[in-house]
């Protein structure tokens, strides 16, 4: 009978309470009743798990986007300054070139013999040349949450630098007999999962050589530690592993994703000393490695241009930073107004969609590359059409004030501007772009070749791209990594190649699995996969998915929130009678036109949304359940809450490079003039004497000069979910031992998720109190120590939740 | 790709009761000449527009083709119906599909337009078995009238009866129920299957 065979046999007897039999048909019905209620409930849960994945994948794509607005902001500055302009000083202070000094210079610089370790310090104390024990020793220690001392991270960082300085570009390994070869992908400083992969695989050492590649840092919070790990199992078995450079290996991404501050954090003292050289530790890692001279392992992947004999040829260190081409041995004249024509070529991104299987086409690839920081400094003459096609790509910048601030100082740059030329010659040009390639591509399903306009450098390569590759360079496969897979790995291009990501719960508790490889003399590929935190043990998949996406959830309604003007204005476009009143369909379509994230409005709506009348949705009802709890100073737009609020981690990204010698302070000049700049860039328009009040009063401990904490204070970028997310994390492992029952915590861990689109995952550096509040003279600031009872715990994703609290206190007018 | 064309055959009965044995396609006689012919291709739909753009969006969350070709496969039919809202059970969705072979269910695909008549069909079964009936579903095990199960015979039922669920699915299900007597409150399991 039915799709399950039946056998109604004494064993499937049922009796009641009476002792009765009950009817076989009876028994039957209910299991097949049961049966289809659990098929649909797996079901649901597995739509859930989807787009909470969606979630995730388009809003990291997006905070790549918000990477690329950085980008154009530093060009922008550099753009707009004209010789006799006051802001010069900051932009040639910002970017001048300090790599002067030579090598032996650089040593006196790192030099580490005078720091004093106290007899109080409890941790490693290395002694050169390191060996096994010292390296399993260094890892024992970080398990236990010790930290290195500064001497030993300066010593341990010198003998990388000395020994990653000999090796080629091109790592070249064999599996000779028995020896197998593990093969990591992307850890982002989450520690947990390196020490896994030690755990289930064993620590490296001659009989087991590993292969990271690439990405160890940003993001996590122990970049560092795992950094010092990987150089000390380097340095005790050079011939055994093999690191690659991944594009987190890059002074400048860091600054804006967590490891500069992390490090800065850690390392009070020598901090600076140690990013400078781990700056040069960077720039020095080799660029791929090849197993048999059959399987190529790159961070990123290929181009249709990639060629490795060229690769190997390279001065791979001088290129330090995917936003700092190299600079020129001898100046050539090439064509100053090269980049106008390259503008001509343009295709302008209608419609641009988050989804990477059709990326768009975005104009010439060197477009992009050629346009560094210092090609800006010699200022090309550009007209304010081509202008307004690079801006209008971007698409975020209101068009007359760009235009104005662009009017007056066009033609001051116009004359003033001498014809020099750009430092490159095609050579450097096209190692250049060899090098973005192999860091920053990703692959794509359909053929051909195009530039990745989605994460700001390197291409999409199609298979056929691959099939090419492989054959001219007579390799089997590539492994690279770069991109999240949910299980860890995931093969395409007829599995030809294979993407390896190695940071479980990547985006949030439970929402990944990590794996790594193994390669045996065959060149078959065996995988591990594991989940890192103990947290997800305690829980079952249903709670899994669940806190996945309440996270996946929150920051979706922090973005549609921070897009509320843009929303609005779509939202009235669309009810021309003003009733307050839209439909659902129309509701999605135009957040999918704002917010240009590719994901299922309408299967998300019930969690959006509260609530509709008639299928209709009041508007302006929703943006209020979306927002903040406590309404807003009157002194504040909306507009430009939004706007800092979106643009936060640029902010705190512009001070560490207006900051150059990492410091952690920027003069009032500085400040004063990155204000200026800014509010220009974003279409705040704030007065000269506001900034001037805002700059003096920014200054809270009076010392003169502006750090890190009164720079983010001075735009109150507070988030609470951090402040909640400490406490919650706490609950969670409250509950998880009182009970075993499902508890529908909803808590982020702290600090090793990542929501995309909020906060560099660190640990909150900021001192947001509310004592810090009162020191600013300033109309009445905003509540920003939470009341207790409104952490949201426990029951499901309300829209009254907080998102965060956000006060930008200007100066009275 | 569209599915086979469907034989008439007897429809599901309009009951959640396991179906006979479908007679083997391509039969071109009716088993009981009374029942309707299964007639995709003459389902009226009566969705609206905003309805099937809803459905499009969760075929689309479904949609593992490498290009986005808006296909499924035929294993993931019923998921998606469910998703939507309905109850089916896998021989109605077998139904649906023709009476696929067991390798085609990972093989063969179904885009959105060919789906639509197929969730149009699914939805039109009145008797989805309503939460009333669940409710009597377990009650039938629940031998001392108290509200509760033994844990190890709903196992076994669900695992050997019926549309037979694997170990797993039944793992899944049972996830954190079972007290420590091994019994289970059917009133709060119910909860926790219809609060997904």
């Amino acid at each position: 009978m039915g799709c399950g065979v039946t056998k109604t046999s004494e064993f499937n007897r049922k009796f009641d309470k009476d002792g009765n039999v009950i009817p076989a048909a009876i028994t039957m019905k209910a299991a097949v009743l049961i049966q289809r209620w659990y098929r649909q409930y797996a079901a649901r849960m597995e739509v859930r798990r989807r787009y909470t994945w969606n979630i995730f994948q388009s809003m990291e794509y997006a905070d790549l986007q918000d990477q690329i607005k950085l980008y154009n902001f530093l060009g922008y500055l550099m753009d707009n300054f004209t010789p006799p302009s006051s802001e010069r000083n900051l932009i040639s202070h910002i970017f001048r070139e300090n790599e002067v000094c030579r090598d032996a210079e650089w040593e006196r610089y790192f030099s580490y013999t005078n720091i004093d370790v106290p007899d109080i310090y409890s941790g490693p104390r290395l002694t050169f040349p390191l060996d096994m024990d010292q390296a399993a020793d260094l890892v024992e220690a970080f398990k236990k949450k010790q930290q290195l001392h500064s001497r030993y991270v300066l010593q341990l960082l010198l003998e990388t630098w000395k020994l990653l300085k000999v090796l080629p570009n091109i790592n070249r390994v064999s599996t000779c007999h028995s020896k197998e070869i593990t093969i990591c992908g992307d850890l982002h400083g989450q520690l947990e999962d390196l020490l896994l992969i030690f755990y289930k695989n064993g620590m490296p050492s001659l009989e087991k050589p590993y292969v990271f590649n690439g990405d160890y840092v940003d993001r996590g919070k122990d970049s560092i530690e795992i950094l010092l790990i990987l150089f000390a199992f380097l340095l005790v078995f050079p011939g055994d592993v093999y690191l690659n450079r991944g594009n987190h290996e890059d002074h400048i991404i860091n600054l804006r994703y967590g490891f500069t501050k992390e490090v800065l954090n850690k390392y009070k003292l020598h901090g600076k000393r140690i990013l400078k050289l781990l700056q040069k530790i960077f720039s020095w890692l080799p660029l791929v490695t090849v197993i048999d001279q059959r399987v190529l392992i790159v961070h990123g992947g290929i181009s249709d241009t990639t060629n490795l004999a060229l690769i190997a040829r390279v001065d791979r260190h001088r290129y330090v930073s995917a936003l700092r081409p190299p600079k020129k041995k001898t100046p050539s004249r090439t064509n100053v107004y090269a980049d106008s024509e390259r503008y001509d070529e343009m295709i302008i991104c209608k419609n641009r969609r988050g989804s990477l299987t059709f990326p768009k086409p975005f104009g010439a690839r060197e477009s992009f590359q050629r346009r560094s920081l210092q090609d800006f400094s010699r200022a090309v003459a550009r007209t304010l059409e081509e202008e307004f096609e690079v801006r209008r790509r971007q698409g975020e910048f209101s068009l007359s004030s760009f235009s104005k601030s662009h009017r007056i100082l066009s033609s001051a740059v116009s004359s003033d501007s001498e014809p020099e030329s750009s430092e490159f010659t095609d050579t450097s040009n096209e190692e250049w772009k060899q090098i973005l390639d192999l860091l920053w591509s990703d692959p794509m399903s359909h053929d051909g070749c195009i530039p990745n306009e989605v994460r700001g450098g390197g291409c999409y390569w199609g298979p056929d791209v691959t099939e090419g590759f492989l054959n001219r360079h007579n390799l089997q496969l590539i492994i690279r990594s770069h991109e999240c897979k949910q299980d860890g790995y995931e093969f395409c291009h007829n599995r030809k190649v294979l993407t390896l990501f190695s940071a479980s719960n990547y985006y949030e508790v439970g929402s990944n699995r990590g794996a790594f490889v193994r390669l045996g003399p065959d060149l078959v590929p065996y995988f591990v996969q594991y989940q890192a935190t103990s947290m997800t043990r305690g829980l079952s998949f249903p709670q899994n998915v669940k806190r996945t996406e309440h996270t996946a959830l929150k920051v979706l309604r922090e973005q549609l929130f921070v897009h509320k003007s843009d929303l609005l204005s779509a939202f009235q476009e669309i009810d021309k009678e003003n009733t307050g009143l839209i439909c659902l369909n129309e509701w999605a379509s135009a957040i999918e036109r704002v917010l240009h994230l590719d994901l299922p409005w309408r299967v998300l709506h019930p969690q959006l949304v509260s609530s509709t009348t008639d299928g209709r949705l009041d508007y302006h009802g929703w943006f209020r359940d979306l927002a903040l709890k406590k309404p807003s100073s009157e002194h504040i737009e909306q507009t430009m809450l939004e706007t800092l609020y979106r643009h936060r981690s640029t902010l705190e990204t512009i001070f560490r490079i207006v900051d150059t010698d990492n410091s952690g302070l920027i003069t009032f000049e500085d400040f004063r003039q990155t204000l200026k700049l800014l509010s220009a860039y974003l279409k705040m328009e704030i007065s000269d004497e506001v900034i001037n009040k805002l700059v003096i009063s920014t200054d809270t401990n009076n010392d003169g000069s502006i750090d890190i904490d009164e720079f983010m204070e001075a735009f109150r970028l507070v988030d609470k979910s951090r402040l909640e997310r400490g406490k919650s994390l706490l609950k969670l492992m409250q509950d998880n031992q009182e009970t075993e029952s499902p508890q529908p915590v909803y808590s982020t861990a702290p600090q090793t998720s990542q929501c995309p689109a909020s906060q560099p995952a660190d640990p909150p550096a900021s001192n947001t109190t509310d004592s810090a509040c009162s020191q600013t003279a300033n109309p009445p600031a905003l509540q920003t120590a939470d009341s207790p009872g409104s952490l949201a715990e426990d029951c499901p994703a309300s829209q009254t939740e907080d998102l965060c609290h956000i006060s930008v206190v200007v100066p009275p007018q | 790709m569209a599915p086979k064309k469907v034989e008439p055959k007897k429809p599901e009965p309009k009951k959640p009761e396991p179906k006979k044995e479908e007679a083997p396609a391509p039969a071109p006689v009716p088993e009981t000449p009374k029942e309707p012919e299964l007639d995709l291709k003459s389902v009226p739909l009566e969705f609206t527009a905003d309805q099937i753009e809803e459905f499009r969006d969760a075929f689309t969350l479904f949609d593992e083709t490498p290009t986005g070709e808006m296909k499924i496969r035929y294993a993931q039919c019923g998921d998606v119906m469910r998703a939507l809202g309905h109850n089916p059970t896998n021989a109605d969705v077998l139904t649906v599909l023709g009476k696929p072979k067991t390798e085609d269910m990972n093989t063969k695909y179904l885009d959105f337009e060919t789906f639509l008549p197929m969730l149009q069909h699914i939805s039109r079964t009145k008797d989805q078995g309503t939460f009333e009936d669940f409710v009597e579903g377990l009650r039938v095990f629940d031998k001392e009238g108290n509200g509760t199960v033994m844990g190890a015979e709903l196992r076994h039922v669900l695992a050997t009866l019926g549309e037979k669920m694997t170990e797993d699915e039944v793992d899944r299900l049972m996830a954190g129920q079972e007290d420590a007597n091994g019994c289970i409150n059917y009133t709060s399991f119910i909860k926790h299957i219809l609060s997904g």
